[in-house]
């Protein structure tokens, strides 16, 4: 059991969690737990499953727990900064423990109440949602967590990653933490969310890489460029998966991945080619997996 | 009397997969029960997310299995038969005895009486139905071997108090009950469902999915009657909802009336398909700005109101910036984007399709005598949408959306209409197109899709139908037949393959045209048939002459079903049964070829002659009527032949010994036969 952990509140009418407290009160908790609270990636990913210790951690028997804060990007959901709830970067909170704990459930809502949402005030639900990821040849069930209508977390057991079958099975859980400030701090759009006590705003912080980004990503990527940097990157990451590198081979699989996703936002994959340029990505992954499990055991 | 009761607790099982297995497993455990000769007064199964609940009553705590007589090999039969027989009953050989029977003289054993303990049979049974349930998707977790719909938690098996005890994998049975993971309470002990009942309910946990049920409609009802709001709610939500709670709480919650501006579908969707809430719609059918939902606890402080009326309106804000952003967007210059989207691989792209539909528009407008300007107007724009936003965000709106644009931009009504309505029927019995220009498109949408896939030999299989290609053909079939279009399928079909020609797409398939008949007559025989329209007429009317105007099969099969068993019909059917069974007989056996052309100047007798200008008669009937022919009325005029007929067929002997006069006596009736099969080869008809 994690031992009682300071949250920063004040006596009486409790203040909003702030944004990096979020963060430090989660960490602080699965820390507690006995996670091991890592880094983010430093290559960009589209969410916190791509990151090695999710992917290929899940592969093989050894067990293991991990946190961590995932800056993740999704070119296509750019709004310019101009939508209260979409943006092309933002914040996953990660924790993946392998083999699931039974009191996973009891432990992840204690962990909601360190980040202000108490479960007996609050209709906390378990919504079926069955996890793909066709990239990574990964597929999971379990439930989006929803916070009164709000989906707050992804709540997945992993059945298949790497398109190898998991044993043991890992759990994991992925906070949204934008929303879940949102939610806990009253606010409708997130560029208002307070990032700390000192007045310092996300939009602060935020909003100008949300403007230079989605034009980027939408309009000033350089097509041709991208082309060539994923064959570039597809040709690493099978060279080095001979030479036996699962880690280098798989970080070149993320790069392919998210020079594809920029592909989409510029609007040039079509739906076909799009199948394709999955299925090729999802080699690189199996690729990858498939090396890290035969030096596991 | 003793109840059998059983709980398993798990993680939240989704609605679906926990009706099921509320369902299945009770089944199960009845049908071990019975084969095992337990009788038992009552058996139910209840749920909630987290808890599937088996009880069954009045159960004997012993059966008395009475003695029975097992027949065994005949006396002579190989020594092997009779040592296996007593081997597997477990007899000795003094168990065994000789008796007569009416098929010779037999061994038989009687059973010894035997009493079995129902726990111990519950031991074995409990465990093999569990294990031997598929759910419809299962999951692994942590290091167990189990599938599950999600994790297992505990299970509890009781029977006359006392635990069923067993293994499950890596759990076993017992009589501790976990309330929550959350719950401060320690798990209890209870030794019978009604001790189970009376936890469950100082928890406030409803058990039975019907009283959940009942409560959620009357708290609903209740709020609409108190409000003057109609109360009609989509059921499959309710039944959903009730199954994701435990402990529901009705809540009415508020968005701000801004959104009602936004097409209301949109808003539906998003409440009922996103949110799990009930909108609400006042007397006349208009949505309103409040909403229901369910929750799983009270709210006591207001904030899963709160929470849930920010969800909703954050999500309705994203819908209204894209509906006012896409509603400006020129649906005409917005057909240029869908270069950009991929139909098929080797079928070019949605602007590709848009603009063979634009062609297609035109034929069909003028077999249809509709406006041209405007068919081709709306295929060209029906598919503008799906570069919305919205429809990228709401894809099942495909087409309604287009609607609303259409609307905005100042298109005419039945151009915006057509927009959405060329989509349908959208399943096997919905609803179709009505006016003009939607069928219209619907039909030529339908016809695209059919040519270009059967064109790259991507035609549906029995089991596999991965473009929807027979729903569509279907609904093509459909629309022609209940809003009796007349078109000319043919040309159309022709003209499509035409259109992709054109476009350099490569059809691997030479006979697109055929294959696409064939496929749509057996649709239409499967569709006549499910309404109960006999098969020898499907197959008599589908033999005439008539070809491929799916509308003319469709009235002929309508006519002769319903006069089946009239004397007009048997009349015709008699008639032409006698004329084709002379032909068949005398063809078989002479092997010539008869064409239906007699010679006036062979005529030997008056009945002849009358048979022969009866049916010029019929065939000039044929001729002129065409377009506008009442089928009631040609049945009459088929039948009226029946006098002649009879005439003929009594003074006039086909197998005359004049070869010329029997050969043209035969050509006659082929005349007749033909000429009848103008409306149907009524030999294909059976009885009468």
């Amino acid at each position: 059991m994690p031992k009682k952990i300071n949250i920063i509140k004040k006596k009486g009418k409790p203040s909003p969690v702030n944004f990096q407290d979020t963060i430090l009160n989660l960490q602080k908790f699965w820390g507690d737990y006995g996670c091991v609270v890592l880094q983010p990636y430093d290559i960009e990913v589209g969410a916190g499953t791509f990151h090695p210790a999710t992917t290929l951690r899940t592969l093989g028997p050894k067990p293991w727990k991990a946190a961590y804060v995932q800056p993740s990007r999704r070119p296509t959901d750019g709004r310019y900064g101009k939508n209260p709830n979409r943006l092309q970067h933002y914040y996953q909170f990660q924790v993946i423990i392998k083999p699931s704990p039974d009191e996973i459930k009891k432990v992840f809502l204690k962990s909601l109440s360190k980040i202000g949402i108490n479960h007996t005030e609050h209709d906390i639900r378990f919504i079926e949602d069955d996890w793909e990821s066709p990239t990574l040849g990964a597929a999971g069930l379990g439930w989006e967590v929803w916070c009164d209508g709000m989906e707050i977390t992804q709540f997945t057991y992993f059945q298949q990653m790497t398109g190898v079958e998991c044993k043991p099975i890992s759990v994991e859980l992925t906070y949204g933490l934008e929303r879940i400030c949102m939610f806990t701090q009253g606010k409708n759009n997130v560029f208002d969310l307070a990032w700390n006590n000192s007045g310092v705003k996300y939009k602060d912080i935020f909003l100008q890489a949300e403007q230079e980004y989605s034009a980027y990503n939408f309009e000033f990527a350089n097509t041709k460029n991208l082309l060539k940097i994923f064959e570039i990157a597809e040709n690493e990451c099978k060279a080095l998966l001979e030479k036996k590198l699962s880690l280098p081979a798989y970080d070149q699989c993320l790069k392919a991945s998210h020079v594809f996703n920029l592909l989409d936002a510029r609007g040039v994959v079509g739906v076909a080619q799009r199948t394709e340029y999955i299925s090729r990505i999802r080699d690189l992954a199996k690729g990858s997996g498939k090396i890290w499990i035969e030096k596991q055991i | 009397m003793a109840e059998l009761f059983i709980e398993l607790f798990s993680e939240e099982i989704p609605p679906k997969l926990q009706i099921d297995a509320r369902q299945k497993i009770k089944q199960m455990i009845e049908e071990r029960l019975q084969k095992k000769e337990i009788k038992y007064s009552l058996s139910k199964s209840f749920s909630t997310p987290k808890r599937l609940v088996f009880y069954i009553e009045g159960l004997s705590k012993t059966i008395e299995l009475k003695t029975k007589a097992l027949k065994g090999p005949k006396i002579n039969a190989p020594q092997l038969a009779i040592d296996g027989f007593m081997k597997s009953n477990n007899l000795k050989k003094k168990d065994i005895h000789k008796k007569i029977i009416d098929k010779g003289e037999f061994y038989f054993a009687n059973t010894r009486t035997k009493t079995i303990d129902t726990l111990e049979e519950l031991q074995l049974i409990i465990p093999e139905v569990l294990k031997n349930y598929s759910w419809k998707k299962s999951m692994k977790w942590s290091d167990h071997d189990l599938k599950w719909g999600r994790p297992l938690k505990s299970i509890i098996a009781l029977f006359n108090n006392k635990v069923i005890n067993f293994n499950f994998f890596h759990l076993q049975s017992s009589n501790l009950m976990l309330i929550d993971e959350m719950s401060t309470i320690k798990p209890k002990n209870v030794s019978n469902f009604k001790m189970y009942l009376q936890v469950l309910k100082s928890q406030k946990i409803i058990l039975d999915q019907e009283n959940r049920k009942e409560i959620v409609v009357k708290k609903m009802n209740d709020i609409c009657n108190s409000r003057d709001l109609k109360n009609s709610f989509n059921t499959k939500l309710i039944e959903e909802v009730v199954n994701l709670v435990e402990k529901p709480s009705i809540i009415i919650g508020k968005f701000d009336e801004t959104y009602l501006k936004i097409p209301q579908e949109i808003l539906i969707i998003t409440m009922q398909q996103h949110q799990r809430y009930f909108p609400l719609f006042n007397n006349n059918n208009k949505l309103i700005n409040l909403f229901l939902f369910v929750s799983n606890l009270p709210d006591l402080k207001g904030y899963i109101k709160t929470g849930n009326q920010r969800v909703i309106e954050a999500r309705l804000s994203d819908a209204k910036f894209f509906w006012e952003k896409n509603k400006k967007q020129n649906l005409v210059k917005q057909v240029s984007k869908l270069k950009n989207l991929h139909f098929f691989n080797k079928l070019g792209t949605f602007y590709d399709r848009t603009q063979r539909l634009r062609k297609l528009a035109s034929l069909i407008a003028d077999q249809l005598n509709i406006s041209k300007e405007k068919t081709e107007i709306t295929a060209s724009i029906c598919k503008a949408d799906l570069v919305s936003d919205l429809v990228g965000e709401y894809p099942e709106l495909q087409g309604t959306m287009g609607k609303y644009f259409a609307i905005e931009q100042g298109f005419e009504e039945d151009v915006s209409s057509a927009i959405s309505d060329h989509y349908l029927p959208t399943s096997i019995n919905s609803e179709l197109p009505k006016k003009p220009l939607g069928v219209a498109v619907a039909l030529i949408d339908k016809i695209d899709m059919l040519v270009g896939f059967f064109g790259i030999n991507e035609k549906p299989t029995s089991s596999k139908d991965p473009f929807a290609l027979r729903r569509a053909g279907i609904g093509l079939l459909r629309i022609i037949t209940e809003n009796k279009i007349s078109i000319i399928l043919k040309d159309l079909i022709n003209y499509s393959i035409l259109t992709y020609k054109e476009q350099n797409v490569k059809f691997l398939n030479e006979s697109v045209n055929k294959d696409i008949l064939i496929f749509l007559t057996e649709r239409y025989k499967n569709l006549l048939k499910e309404k109960k329209i006999k098969k020898d007429i499907i197959e008599a009317v589908f033999a005439s002459n008539i070809g491929n105007d799916f509308l003319i099969l469709h009235k002929k099969c309508l006519i002769i079903n319903k006069n089946i068993s009239k004397s007009v019909c048997k009349n015709i059917i008699g008639t032409y049964k006698r004329a084709s069974n002379i032909l068949d007989l005398e063809s078989k056996r002479t092997k010539e070829e008869i064409y239906g052309q007699p010679e006036s100047f062979l005529f030997k007798k008056d009945e002849e002659k009358d048979l022969y200008s009866k049916i010029n008669e019929i065939r000039q009937y044929f001729s002129s009527t065409k377009k506008n022919e009442s089928y009631e009325e040609t049945l009459k005029i088929l039948a009226e032949a029946k006098n002649i007929t009879d005439n003929f067929f009594d003074n006039v002997i086909v197998n005359d010994e004049n070869l010329n006069i029997r050969k043209n006596r035969l050509e006659l009736l082929q005349m007749f036969c033909k000429t009848y099969n103008n409306f149907a080869d009524f030999s294909k008809i059976e009885g009468v």
